[in-house]
């Protein structure tokens, strides 16, 4: 094993874990919303990018943006049905409607896209950079550069703008933030939105490195979880620090241990911090 | 009232066991039937927790399919009979639910679910790659069930011969959520749900009604899953599938929460749509998830608030003596 070739794995990997939850961290620290259907949510939006670069003919680099767009649409409709629950705070039935939602999403993509596995490319990802024995894709440089963006521009947003202000006091306490008029309906479907469209970019940069199934979805739901556990639930450096750090441990598990146990082991390290710390290594 | 509705709830139970052969008899009805039995009980096991403890497991697919795989193992291997593999099967369930139950003991509302539901799926990826649980391949070539005393009793493979085995695993089930509701670990368990603050102050230990109510909870769907095993003569991966944590909570809330014969309705309703009115296997996935999805956004308190809505008269003509309407 070459260790310095598995902590480039794992900061690749780790770029992607983070791209992936970030829309997650923003709903659940501002919405206490539990999204289940995000791992379908990821799936809809690789195989939205493959399907218009398919049919259509264009190119990856419209594809992906075409699959946020759509990806962020659909969050509208989503937030629309779900926004009475939400506004009751109704968070055991939404956990329920969202895991359903996900399920219509896993049978309706199997419907139209079919069961088996599809090859969705990205023209950047056969381009290699080596440096003698160590090697990586422009892929990767591009998975990693938009999750640093992504997530420097949403730091800034959150606590540099008005915007950021509105959806921090709508966090701190939905009703006396209408009380000062604040709309938090609104911000609700705005964050709803961000986290659909978010998961669409993390599917469209991290999806093409194997092949896509209707069925798949799981893992990253899993993944997401820890990420956003560990990071301190709502807590937008919190999650970018742990996205590598589970980056770094699931390469450096799969090189040393078994890499068909990867899931399990950050299931188990997720298990140990809610033990010692229910609400997060990053709650105080 | 009791002196009624125990011998009611009886003749309703003798003319269940009558359904199939009422039915026609034909094997898809028996398999219909039976498969209506061993779901039901599975999402009795969800019903524990979501109805009366107001938690969301996402979890207990692993129990489900624990009661399948120790019954197959066990069977297979050692050749044990129905009886011993039924008790493996609680053993297995109890181990489980204690371990999970008490990682997840300082854990509430999504992070509960979180966590059970990681585990399910961490569950499956295991019972996927650990050749000792058959890997992906599961386990084949499940005998059929031996359950006999003394010489006398059910054995058989066939779906008319579990039948009998289901529909008494099904009462056994809803006697036991029965006495669970009338028992003071069911009341606790709703004031540590409606009021947690009355709960402690009368001296309820929250954390210990909820993780007894989590294992007592494990062998029911691990018995669900038992039966299953041997229905299908085969377990595998696949007994971790969503459709299974999404069948158990549809069928829970569709007719209501915390109603007695709630999941049994709703597991009857999806099975005989799936068996009878199926429109394939993804076309199902669609309706199961809508239906879940819709029922909680459209009426939460499930079909029969529904009806309780149809039922009330218009505003204009309800008299003043008629009784308040019950939430």
């Amino acid at each position: 094993m070459n260790l310095v070739q598995q902590l480039i794995n794992g900061l690749v990997l780790g770029s992607g874990y983070a791209l992936i939850a970030i829309g997650w961290t923003v709903l659940l620290g501002a919405a206490r919303l539990v999204n289940f259907a995000h791992g379908q949510l990821y799936m809809l939006g690789a195989f939205l990018a493959w399907s218009v670069m398919a049919k259509l003919g264009v190119n990856y680099f419209v594809a992906v943006p075409i699959a946020v767009l759509a990806l962020g649409l659909l969050g509208v409709v989503l937030q629309a049905m779900m926004l009475r629950l939400v506004m009751q705070q109704n968070l055991t039935s939404l956990m329920i409607v969202t895991l359903g939602f996900g399920y219509v999403f896993q049978g309706g993509a199997a419907r139209i896209f079919g069961g088996d596995p599809e090859r969705f490319i990205s023209p950047l990802q056969g381009t290699n950079i080596r440096f003698g024995e160590l090697w990586f894709t422009w892929q990767d440089v591009l998975t990693l550069v938009c999750t640093l963006l992504l997530f420097g521009g949403l730091w800034l947003v959150l606590n540099r703008t008005r915007l950021g202000a509105l959806v921090r006091s709508v966090a701190e306490d939905p009703k006396l933030a209408q009380l000062f008029g604040i709309n938090a309906a609104r911000v609700y479907i705005g964050v709803f939105v961000f986290e659909c469209a978010a998961v669409a970019l993390g599917a469209g940069l991290v999806a093409p490195r194997s092949p896509i199934l209707a069925s798949m979805g799981f893992d990253e739901v899993i993944l997401t979880f820890v990420v956003v556990v560990l990071g301190g639930i709502g807590s937008v450096g919190g999650s970018l620090l742990a996205g590598f750090g589970l980056g770094m441990f699931t390469a450096l598990f799969g090189a040393l241990v078994s890499p068909a146990y990867t899931t399990a082991a950050a299931f188990a390290l997720l298990l140990a911090v809610l033990v010692a710390r229910p609400r997060g290594l990053g709650a105080r | 009232m009791n002196a009624i509705a125990t011998p009611a709830a009886l003749i309703l139970a003798a003319l269940g066991y009558f359904v199939p052969s009422v039915a026609g008899g034909a094997p898809a009805v028996y398999a219909a039937c039976t498969t209506i039995a061993i779901l039901a009980v599975m999402a009795y096991g969800a019903d524990l927790i979501l109805s009366y403890l107001g938690e969301v497991s996402l979890g207990h697919t692993i129990f489900w399919a624990a009661g399948g795989y120790a019954a197959s193992m066990l069977a297979v291997n050692a050749g044990w009979n129905g009886w011993q593999t039924a008790g493996a099967a609680i053993v297995v369930a109890l181990v489980l639910a204690g371990a999970l139950g008490l990682a997840t003991l300082r854990t509430r509302e999504f992070v509960f679910s979180l966590v059970t539901y990681a585990a399910a799926v961490v569950a499956m990826e295991v019972a996927f790659n650990w050749s000792f649980l058959g890997g992906s391949d599961g386990i084949v070539g499940v005998p059929p069930l031996q359950l006999t005393v003394f010489g006398k009793g059910i054995s058989g493979a066939g779906n008319d011969t579990l039948w009998p085995v289901a529909w008494a695993l099904l009462m056994l089930t809803l006697l036991f959520i029965q006495r669970f509701r009338q028992s003071r670990l069911g009341t606790s368990a709703l004031m540590v749900q409606m009021n947690p603050d009355l709960a402690q102050a009368l001296g309820v230990d929250s954390r210990a009604v909820r993780f007894l109510v989590f294992v007592a909870s494990a062998p029911i769907s691990a018995l669900a899953g038992w039966l299953y095993a041997y229905q299908r003569a085969y377990v595998g991966p696949d007994m971790f599938e969503s459709y299974f944590l999404v069948l158990m909570l549809t069928a829970i809330v569709v007719v209501g929460r915390r109603l007695l014969l709630g999941p049994l309705i709703g597991t009857a309703l999806i099975i005989v749509q799936q068996s009878f009115f199926s429109i394939g296997g993804d076309g199902d996935k669609i309706i199961l998830g809508t239906v879940l999805a819709a029922i909680l956004l459209l009426w939460p308190s499930g079909l029969i608030g529904l009806w309780n809505v149809l039922r009330r008269p218009p505003a204009n003509v309800r008299s003043p003596s008629a009784p308040a309407h019950r939430r």
